[in-house]
């Protein structure tokens, strides 16, 4: 690895246009986006899809920025779809009154800071890399939930739940004002706060992090609690818009939100990332298996233009990052 | 890693190729000795065969994932490669018993081929072997499903043999999927392009620099992944009678648990291919008793979890800092 840290740019200096794009130059790829969609097929620049899509953004962006927290860290998180079930599991374990949204929240986040605080103690106390840490507080969770679920999960999403995670005010989704409040938080969080500029140093060269007297175990495991986190959130969400439970919410959720991190220049060898850069990338994702339906591609269509787009981005930014 | 943080004394050569075998021999004989205390029939021979035939899917697979990670990277197309070519097999053949063999070889070649693309894209593009593999795996996936939505064509009745094939009292393919196993440990052990998958996987840098080809070494290491999952898949069209698009989906992280357990570092460099076996033994066995413990199928995932978690923070060699 370089020895060169990559720092945020501190607070209040404007950096020069050109690390603007490339800081942001993926964000800017929206609009084009968007108005190629429109083209393309005017059903989508529709005010009812675009409501729509912004109600499908909202749990992959939660999760997303989550996993730019780890990938930052020269982490990964792969429960975060198991993380994202049980929750949804937890939603429909209570009697799916409103009053019961409260011990659903508290549930849902003390298992989240459980399976967070296990994967950072494996990754950093145990050396255990990432990867596998993370695969096997998945399978865990998985195993748990299938055993306490006996494999049939039942039960009632309360209504409050169902309103945030599918309801619209004036055509504005709910779960959409959760994002826009918790983007804010992340964004200061990561990009404007001493915590923050820990991550970066951490992530970009842990040996830096130890000589400057950072305590990095700390910072990664507090890495790990936010994905896990988030991605509770998500599931809840999620939950509510499903309307139902299965055992299986969220699925897809953990390579999507990797995704989503590569294409928002989220590097995977740490130090480099953005909450921008998170958001910007889940849309993307969003939006492209939204065209890809209204242009009445075969749906197996989407996958490979997945994929396609995963490795066509990584490679766009290995060769600007090899200079 | 970063230099500075790896700065580990020089390993003896066959330390490092057994590394952690110790371990995954003690776990089996743990779970050997508990079933031995609950049931007569479990160290019956005729279960433990049972045993040894139903590793064989999860053997071929990892065999190849650990060479991928021997030398540093990671293959997650696996799970695709494995539902394209099971698919690939029942669809071609169709029923027609005299196709089998020019299929066969077909399908083999295409999980080769796939293996190399795979190897070529991280070459040429300069990305993490994680993300060429995973958008690979991505794409194959669509493709599959492109060719088709549903369990496609049929293999003949003959071909079951494959999967469930005695010779003599002992399972083919399981013994089939060993003795590549130990073909390819020799070649690990005594060829140069083995030691030269080792020395990537160890460090990258020092490896350039004394001039090992990381194109090649890549592309016998993804090819042969590629191949074991054509194999895999030819197996599961063998099992099932027929090839299913989701077939191979669980594969892609199942692959990597017995390369863990049988001591293989995910960051490279240490471990080998019996170590794998051997776990991939462990985890059928580990199923089998707790099917005779009458412990429900939900448990069994908490189980491996478990196990896997042991493992791991056991094993890991942790750099020494100062």
């Amino acid at each position: 690895m370089s020895g060169a840290i990559d720092f945020a740019p501190p607070a209040g200096a404007s950096g020069s246009a050109r690390a603007l794009l490339a800081r942001y130059g993926v964000a800017l790829m929206l609009p084009v986006l968007v108005a190629a969609g429109g083209a393309i097929s005017p059903a989508f620049v529709s005010a009812g899809n675009l409501s729509n899509l912004l109600l499908q953004f909202a749990p992959l962006a939660i999760v997303a920025m989550g996993q730019s927290f780890v990938m930052i860290l020269r982490g990964l998180d792969l429960s975060v779809a198991s993380m994202m079930a049980t929750a949804a599991v937890i939603a429909t374990s209570f009697s799916g009154a409103d009053s019961d949204v409260p011990s659903i929240c508290a549930a849902a986040a003390l298992v989240a800071l459980a399976v967070g605080l296990l994967n950072g103690v494996l990754v950093t106390k145990r050396q255990v890399s990432p990867f596998l840490a993370t695969l096997a507080t998945m399978i865990l969770l998985q195993g748990l939930r299938f055993a306490y679920t006996q494999g049939a999960p039942s039960g009632n999403v309360p209504p409050l739940l169902r309103l945030v995670g599918s309801g619209k005010f004036y055509g504005l989704p709910y779960n959409a004002l959760v994002l826009l409040v918790l983007a804010a938080v992340l964004a200061i969080v990561l990009h404007r706060s001493a915590f923050g500029r820990r991550v970066f140093i951490v992530g970009g060269n842990p040996v830096t992090g130890r000589l400057f007297g950072i305590r990095s175990h700390l910072i990664i495991i507090a890495g790990y609690l936010i994905s896990s986190l988030l991605a509770a959130i998500a599931g809840l969400i999620l939950s509510g818009y499903v309307g139902l439970v299965d055992n299986w919410v969220g699925q897809g959720y953990e390579l999507d939100s990797i995704v989503a991190c590569v294409v928002g220049r989220v590097s995977l060898k740490g130090g480099r990332g953005s909450i921008v850069g998170a958001l910007a990338g889940a849309a993307i994702i969003v939006i492209l298996g939204n065209e890809v339906l209204l242009l009445g591609v075969p749906i197996q269509a989407q996958l490979i233009i997945k994929g396609a787009v995963i490795v066509i981005a990584a490679a766009l930014y290995a060769r600007r990052d090899a200079v | 890693m970063s230099a500075a943080l790896s700065a580990r004394p020089v390993v003896p050569w066959r330390l490092r190729a057994n590394a952690g075998l110790a371990g995954v021999i003690v776990l089996i004989a743990v779970i050997f000795l508990t079933g031995a205390t609950v049931s007569d029939r479990f160290r019956a021979p005729a279960n433990l065969l049972n045993v040894y035939e139903q590793m064989t899917d999860l053997a071929l697979v990892s065999i190849g994932q650990t060479l991928t990670i021997l030398s540093g990277g990671i293959d997650l197309s696996v799970g695709s490669q494995i539902s394209l070519t099971a698919c690939l097999t029942s669809g071609l053949i169709n029923g027609n018993a005299e196709r089998v063999v020019p299929v066969v070889i077909v399908v083999l070649l295409v999980g080769t081929c796939i293996g190399l693309l795979n190897a070529g894209l991280v070459v040429a593009l300069r990305v993490h072997p994680l993300i060429v593999t995973l958008g690979m795996g991505a794409m194959l996936q669509g493709v599959t499903l492109l060719y088709a939505l549903g369990p496609v064509g049929r293999v003949p009745r003959g071909f079951g043999f494959l999967a469930y094939g005695r010779v003599m009292g002992v399972p083919l393919g399981a013994t089939l999927a060993v003795i590549f196993c130990l073909l390819i440990a020799l070649m690990l052990r005594y060829l140069p392009i083995g030691r030269q998958i080792y020395a990537m996987g160890d460090d990258a840098g020092s490896a350039r620099l004394i001039g090992l080809r990381r194109a090649r070494i890549l592309m016998l290491v993804y090819g042969c992944s590629g191949f074991c999952c054509a194999a895999t898949g030819l197996y599961l069209a063998a099992r099932f009678g027929v090839g299913q698009p989701y077939t191979g989906v669980n594969y892609t992280l199942a692959s990597i648990t017995p390369v863990v357990l049988g001591g293989t570092l995910l960051s490279g460099g240490k471990g080998g291919v019996i170590g794998t076996l051997l776990g991939a033994f462990l985890i059928a066995l580990l199923n089998n008793l707790l099917n005779f413990m009458d412990v429900s199928k939900h448990y069994q995932l908490v189980a491996q979890a478990v196990i896997i978690i042991l493992a791991v923070s056991i094993y890991v060699e942790r750099p020494r800092m100062e």
